[in-house]
């Protein structure tokens, strides 16, 4: 077995067809060439140690690049990324609870449905992230195999070379003043959970009591056909709600109409909430004698103190205006 | 240190490679003799680093090759092209230039040992 000519062929077989033999040639010829006259294994050894990794020789006569996305690419990459990641696992997740909350209608168990969205949730959420992770590295991968420019500028996100005129296309915003991404999140997953225990408060809202089967639901506390009365009032505050949500998104930042805008929801859902909290048949009269009656005092009392209690909510809703104004006047 | 030493300097020399290997190229050579005549000049060049070399700069018209089919051992053969001397002279006095501008900096850097 000759080792030059393996080394050759280790060399030639990574490049394209048509220069496979002059490289073939001029090489072996090289290395006859740094040979001594009647050498043995070990000189060879010695020349092609000298020459180094065949793949390495290979990637220095190919133009191709010896990477899958460069550093004309990279960022433009990551940006597109985390652009795209959190939009396809938010839509992952409405469709996942959407076709979870049909299972409510069908008469499931609260803690079964729960724990489906839990689950079913984590993994669409991995499977979407690997789908786009996959699908966004192949494209790129294309890109920069087929992009006839050599440069080695990296790409904005006009596909151009990047100039002073871009920093016109980013609002600056100081941090004081950002609403967050989390924050955004955080409240319309807010308004997703309050909305689903209002309508569904007939499955979910009330006393469990743990039997042999886990906890059993046994009674509902409030009266889910004084709630539906009200739901077209509702469907104005969760529009509210997820319509301020998408503006604060799109403003990125709080401004004195954020700020004001935030105190019309507030003060919206302030008064649906007090309108809905004493109405005189919402409570479940089972449920308020059955705490009367774990805490010895008139049922009527019981329903007081829950109203008192609820109450907090709107002193929440106050500090949260200010803390919009106060945020909107930073600098 | 001397890792990163290594690599600091490998990345130094590298821009340099190309103008040594053209101007030893204003003569017919061809492969391991020029490793020999840039090794005489003390300059080390990595023979995988060599060899694509070469080929490049064909593919940039800087330089010509031909076989020559009539000794025992066929070998190809580089040299200059017109416009590859003239690129040659232009990167010349450019790394001429640039060099004594950075002798300067250095001299002036405070530890100067410069003869």
């Amino acid at each position: 077995m000759n080792l030059i000519d393996v080394y050759i062929h280790e060399v030639t077989r990574r490049l394209p067809e048509k220069s496979r033999e002059d490289i073939g040639l001029e090489l072996k010829s090289s290395i006859e060439d740094m040979l001594p006259e009647g050498h043995s294994e070990k000189d060879i050894k010695q020349v092609l140690d000298q020459l180094g990794n065949p793949a390495t020789l290979a990637s220095n006569y190919s133009d191709r690049p010896m990477h899958l996305i460069g550093p004309k690419y990279f960022d433009l990459y990551i940006s597109f990324l985390k652009m795209i990641v959190p939009i396809a696992a938010v839509i992952a997740l409405i469709s996942v609870a959407a076709t979870q909350f049909l299972a409510f209608e069908r008469g499931d168990t609260v803690l079964n449905v729960a724990l489906d969205i839990f689950v079913l949730s984590i993994w669409r959420i991995i499977e979407v992230f690997i789908q786009v992770f996959f699908w966004l590295t192949v494209m790129f991968a294309i890109v920069e195999r087929v992009d006839g420019i050599k440069d080695n500028q990296p790409r904005t996100m006009s596909l151009n070379k990047w100039t002073s005129d871009d920093l016109k296309n980013i609002v600056y915003i100081p941090k004081k003043r950002a609403i967050s991404k989390r924050y955004i999140f955080v409240s319309l997953l807010w308004t997703a959970i309050w909305a689903t225990f209002y309508f569904f408060a007939s499955h979910l809202v009330g006393v469990y009591e743990k039997t042999d089967e886990g906890l059993t639901f046994i009674m509902p506390s409030l009266n889910q056909d004084v709630l539906n009365s009200f739901s077209s009032l509702v469907v104005i505050v969760i529009g509210a709600e997820i319509a301020l949500a998408l503006y604060q998104l799109f403003k990125g930042q709080w401004t004195k109409k954020v700020a004001m805008l935030n105190v019309l929801r507030e003060v919206i859902g302030s008064i649906v909430l007090i309108i809905v909290i004493i109405h005189p048949n919402l409570f479940n009269p089972d449920f308020l004698t059955y705490l009367a009656d774990n805490f010895t005092i008139s049922s009527e009392d019981v329903r007081k103190f829950i109203i008192m209690a609820v109450m907090l909510f709107p002193i929440f809703s106050i500090w949260n205006c200010v803390d919009g104004f106060r945020k909107a006047n930073s600098r | 240190m001397s890792n990163l030493l290594d690599s600091l300097s490998t990345e130094l020399r590298r821009g340099t490679l190309t103008l040594a290997v053209l101007s030893q190229l204003q003569t017919q050579q061809y492969g391991y003799s020029l490793v020999q005549s840039l090794e005489g000049s003390g300059v080390t060049i990595e023979q995988s680093t060599l060899y694509p070399l070469l080929r490049r700069l064909e593919k940039q018209q800087l330089v010509e090759s031909s076989w020559d089919t009539t000794e025992a051992r066929p070998r190809k053969y580089y040299i200059l092209t017109d416009y590859g001397l003239e690129v040659y002279k232009e990167l010349k006095n450019e790394w001429l230039s640039n060099s004594k501008q950075l002798y300067k900096l250095l001299k002036g850097d405070g530890l100067s040992e410069f003869d």
